[in-house]
């Protein structure tokens, strides 16, 4: 066991691809970090440089106290679990798991003893004998799991283990993948581009985008403070309200402009955040779907929407608003200004399955606010004050 | 206005009997033309199995059965030998075809070195190089290099006649195979050539059954390397040794036809066996 | 050594028997085929003559016939082709028994050309089963020996040539069938398309890659696979009357040992096939 360090870790592709640009990144021992980011992120690519399949162009990896940019894959000794399993289908599930044991010469009573111990963890000891071919997709995924588990690594590394299962299997194959990484407390780098595997697997969460590390967190500390608005936007399913806005006034009667509309802003975050900086400028507001909230009668300190659509969930319904302009009638339009992210011009409140809702609707709506989120307009990071 | 569906003649009720009707008729004519073709493709074995069951006396006058072509058969053509010795070349230059086909084929497709494609693309068009048309360059080099007289340069011929289509065959099969496999390989501990001997080979059971196939009913049933390159009469197979009998015209014909069924049995059994790799072989690079 | 270079090294390294094989008995031969072809040269000692020699060799007229009678065989390929694509069909339509038939018309695809010209010898000689079956349809007068005249000798190769290619095009064909989508003639069926029209329309247009591959490897087996049939049928003969390029290098290098001039002509058999490979790699490497 032991723990994985990225130390402003490059990877150039060709002349001019920069992969992974500048990682840095600390995983200790027995820690799940989870890597999370949309395709071509870089985060597979980081994966595979940490199992030495891609040659690092720049920066030092070092797994326990070894720098291991040169060490060949097989003196790394690290298990992967790839995508698609990749299990050899000449053997059988025993011989598959067994296999790195026997190249690296271990005796057989041992190989035995290790694979009949991992089976039993994965429940796959009735199994054995077969082949990859007659196993379930779920099977395979233990099997695969299985081949990484019996050679007591330093450390796991799980490339999207579950994109190839169906919903209610990924479900389970989660808790299951995160239970046997407690019980063997072996440092797990495991990459996905779904936000709900991040959120409920790791101990922290590695975002990254383009290349670049976003924010590195425990799962509710990045759900809670996202570091920027690309992990704002990127964690949370709907995902955040990010709206333009403008900051005028200062201290108690400092408030938001959306539109025609204005929002006070609390003062606590007078202080939390850097808000004198961008006063006068465009910001953007951030406000998570259940932190929206329906008012009813009058006053308060709320803005006046009406529901576009509406989609029932069961559980919960997503409500779509638009904000009103002056006119009380056509939707607010934002400008997109050629931003990443993009700003919607309505936004999403999440509500419970009895609320009384219909399309056309005019609702007055308030955001929670202790949940108020700041993010710069240009560069996107957050205003809060760490 | 009527329309087709309307039409009562066309009346879903009527229609499907007179249409099975006219349909069974129709497959019993196929049934006769299929037979009939099958009597064509048969008339080869006819043609040998009936002429080798009559003495040279019996053949002459036209009527007459007996085995005696047949007992007398290795007085007139060393088929013992001659088997063998097809035996032998095919295998040697099979085993050889195989170990440089199937290192190459993974090479090319996974373990991309500098020029590889250009490299291929040498290799691949040097399956549309017929022996004759380099015959001439490649018996005098063989010949200088004293390796005309056994199976040797029969064997290194064969060798490199049938490697650029097994480089080509391996390559399109292993482009098949994912990357990850053999980065498992890798992961797990193994070097390359452990990757290819452990895993890539036994994966390509069905490309190397195929290759084993084609190149075996290629090379047992030729003719011109055998005769040119083999110039010891005792290490010489079979299908030389028929063909220069037959070439001297004096050969007894029942006998020759029975030499012919010794020759063709083993093929055909490689061939019946095997049926489904050699259809496999033969549309690699469109049947995808 | 890193991961990637030690990649690129295996690669080399695996590639490498491949391409020395396919270097020292394919490329290298064809580049001395061009210097021996300036020659006077009987195997052992080359005297440099130059291009001069082309210009004498252009001349003999044994070339042309040769060449010509290659070009009168080209007739015999849409016979080739055509008849396995029938008999494809045929067997598409899964007739009770049909794997049994698919097996006998594979049948002769086994057996070695040497062994099937003997066969076809039997077939066209003067005793043989042509003569019988005219006797049998009342003939009884006339008699052919298509062998032993320059005038028809030609044309029984051919026939052997279409019998011997059947096998291996209508296999070619039934696969290309069993990859056409059924659902497409039952759309056609239902738009009112009759079989002729689905046939036209769908069944060929599909099929067309794979009817490309099977004419190239017919002509290529034209140009470069006769041999066998030759040696054994005509020898060349009568006169030239089934003197094939192929055939004409064997007789000038081996009969004649004028090894310059057969190595000219192995270069004018190359770039006939090479004309015709090119068309095949397309179609290979047209779908990459």
């Amino acid at each position: 066991m032991a723990e994985i360090t990225f130390d402003g870790v490059t990877k150039i592709f060709g002349d001019d691809i920069r992969a992974v640009d500048e990682l840095t990144l600390h995983v200790a021992e027995g820690e799940f970090m989870v890597l999370v980011g949309p395709s071509g992120c870089g985060k597979t690519t980081a994966l595979r440089m940490l199992a030495g399949l891609e040659e690092i162009t720049s920066g030092t990896l070092m797994i326990g106290d070894t720098v291991v940019n040169d060490v060949l894959p097989k003196d790394r000794d690290v298990a992967m679990v790839f995508q698609n399993y990749a299990l050899y289908p000449h053997m059988t599930v025993a011989q598959n798991m067994g296999f790195a044991l026997k190249v690296r010469r271990e005796s057989k009573v041992e190989i035995d003893r290790k694979v009949r111990e991992a089976a039993a963890i994965l429940r796959l000891t009735d199994y054995l004998e077969r082949r990859p071919k007659a196993l379930s997709g779920g099977q395979r995924q233990r099997v695969a799991m299985g081949r990484a588990i019996v050679r007591s690594p330093q450390a796991f590394l799980m490339d999207e283990p579950l994109s190839n299962l169906d919903a209610q299997l990924r479900v389970e194959m989660r808790l299951e993948i995160a239970r046997i990484q407690r019980l063997l407390g072996v440092a797990t780098v495991y990459v996905t581009h779904d936000q709900i595997e991040a959120m409920t697997m790791g101990d922290r969460v590695a975002v990254m985008r383009g290349g670049q590390l976003q924010q590195v967190a425990t799962p509710q500390d990045l759900y809670d403070h996202p570091a920027n608005e690309f992990v704002a936007g990127f964690m949370g399913s709907p995902p955040m309200n990010l709206l333009r806005a403008g900051v005028e006034g200062e201290g108690e009667n400092a408030f938001l402009v959306l539109g025609a509309q204005r929002l006070a802003i609390p003062a606590s975050y007078n202080t939390s955040h850097d808000l004198a900086a961008v006063r006068g400028a465009g910001i953007v507001f951030g406000s998570r779907p259940e932190d929206v909230e329906v008012l009813a009668g009058e006053g308060g300190d709320a803005i006046m929407t009406r529901v576009e659509r509406r989609e029932a969930l069961g559980a919960e319904i997503l409500v779509h608003l638009s904000l009103l302009d002056a006119e009380g009638t056509s939707a607010f339009v934002v400008t997109d200004e050629g931003k990443v992210v993009t700003r919607p011009s309505t936004l999403v409140a999440k509500m419970g399955p009895r609320a009384d809702v219909k399309v056309g609707d005019i609702l007055k709506v308030r955001f929670n606010p202790e949940r108020f989120h700041f993010f710069d307009a240009d560069s996107g990071a957050s205003l809060r004050r760490v | 206005m009527t329309t087709p569906l309307l039409d009562p003649s066309e009346s879903p009720v009527i229609a499907p009997v007179r249409r099975r009707r006219r349909l069974k008729s129709g497959r019993v004519t196929l049934f006769v033309v299929m037979v009939g073709v099958a009597v064509v493709m048969l008339y080869p074995f006819w043609v040998m199995i009936y002429n080798s069951l009559m003495t040279e006396a019996q053949f002459l006058a036209g009527k007459g059965f007996s085995l005696g072509s047949w007992s007398a058969l290795t007085s007139v053509i060393p088929v013992g030998q001659e088997v063998l010795s097809s035996t032998i070349i095919c295998s040697a230059s099979i085993v050889i075809i195989l170990l440089i086909g199937l290192p190459a084929g993974f090479a090319f497709s996974k373990l991309r070195f500098r020029l590889s494609t250009v490299v291929f693309l040498v290799i691949v068009s040097a399956m549309m190089v017929p022996l004759q048309a380099i015959l001439m360059p490649e018996f005098v080099n063989v010949t200088k290099l004293g390796l005309t007289g056994g199976y040797a340069g029969a064997v290194l011929v064969y060798a490199a006649l049938g490697t650029p289509f097994s480089v080509f065959l391996f390559t399109t099969y292993f482009r098949g195979v994912p990357d990850e496999l053999i980065e498992a390989g890798i992961v797990d501990g193994l070097g390359y050539f452990g990757v290819l001997w452990r895993l890539v080979v036994p994966i390509a059971v069905p490309a190397i059954a195929t290759v084993t196939v084609l190149q075996f009913i290629q090379i047992w049933d030729d003719l011109l390397v055998g005769l040119l390159f083999i110039q010891n009469t005792s290490e010489r197979p079979i299908t030389v040794g028929l063909a220069v009998l037959s070439a001297g015209r004096t050969t007894s014909i029942p006998q020759l036809m029975a030499g012919s069924i010794i020759s063709a049995l083993p093929a055909m059994v490689v061939y019946l066996g095997f049926q489904r790799y050699l259809v496999k072989g033969l549309t690699m690079g469109i049947d995808r | 050594m890193t991961l990637a270079r030690r990649r690129q090294f295996a690669g080399a390294v695996f590639a490498l028997p491949a391409i020395l094989l396919v270097l020292g008995f394919i490329v290298v031969p064809i580049g001395q085929a061009v210097y021996y072809s300036m020659t006077q040269w009987d195997g052992i000692t080359a005297s440099w003559i130059g291009p001069s020699t082309w210009n004498q060799a252009f001349h003999n007229p044994t070339l042309w016939t040769a060449l010509r009678n290659n070009a009168l065989l080209l007739l015999s390929v849409p016979f080739a082709l055509g008849l396995p694509l029938a008999i494809a069909v045929l067997l598409h339509q899964r007739v009770a028994g049909w794997r049994i038939f698919r097996s006998i018309y594979f049948l002769p695809t086994a057996i070695s050309w040497v062994v099937l010209g003997l066969v076809a010898q039997r077939f066209f000689a003067y005793q043989g089963t042509l003569n019988s079956l005219i006797h049998f349809f009342g003939f009884s007068a006339t008699n052919t020996n298509m062998l032993g005249y320059e005038s028809t000798a030609l044309s029984a190769l051919g026939i052997t040539f279409i019998f011997t290619m059947i096998g291996t095009n209508t296999m070619l064909f039934l696969t290309g069938l069993a990859t056409l989508d059924t659902s497409l003639e039952e759309a056609a069926r239902i738009d009112g398309a009759g079989r002729w029209r689905i046939f036209r329309s769908i069944t060929l247009p599909h099929l067309r890659r794979f009817i490309q591959l099977a004419f190239v490897m017919t002509v290529i087996a034209l140009f470069s696979a006769l041999f066998s049939l030759i040696f054994v049928m005509t020898g060349g003969g009568p006169g030239y009357a089934t003197t094939t390029m192929e055939f004409l290098i064997y007789q000038t290098g081996f009969n004649q040992g004028d090894f310059g001039t057969a190595a000219l002509y192995g270069l004018i058999l190359f770039v006939l096939t090479a004309i015709v490979g090119v068309v095949q790699l397309r179609l290979i490497g047209s779908d990459e």
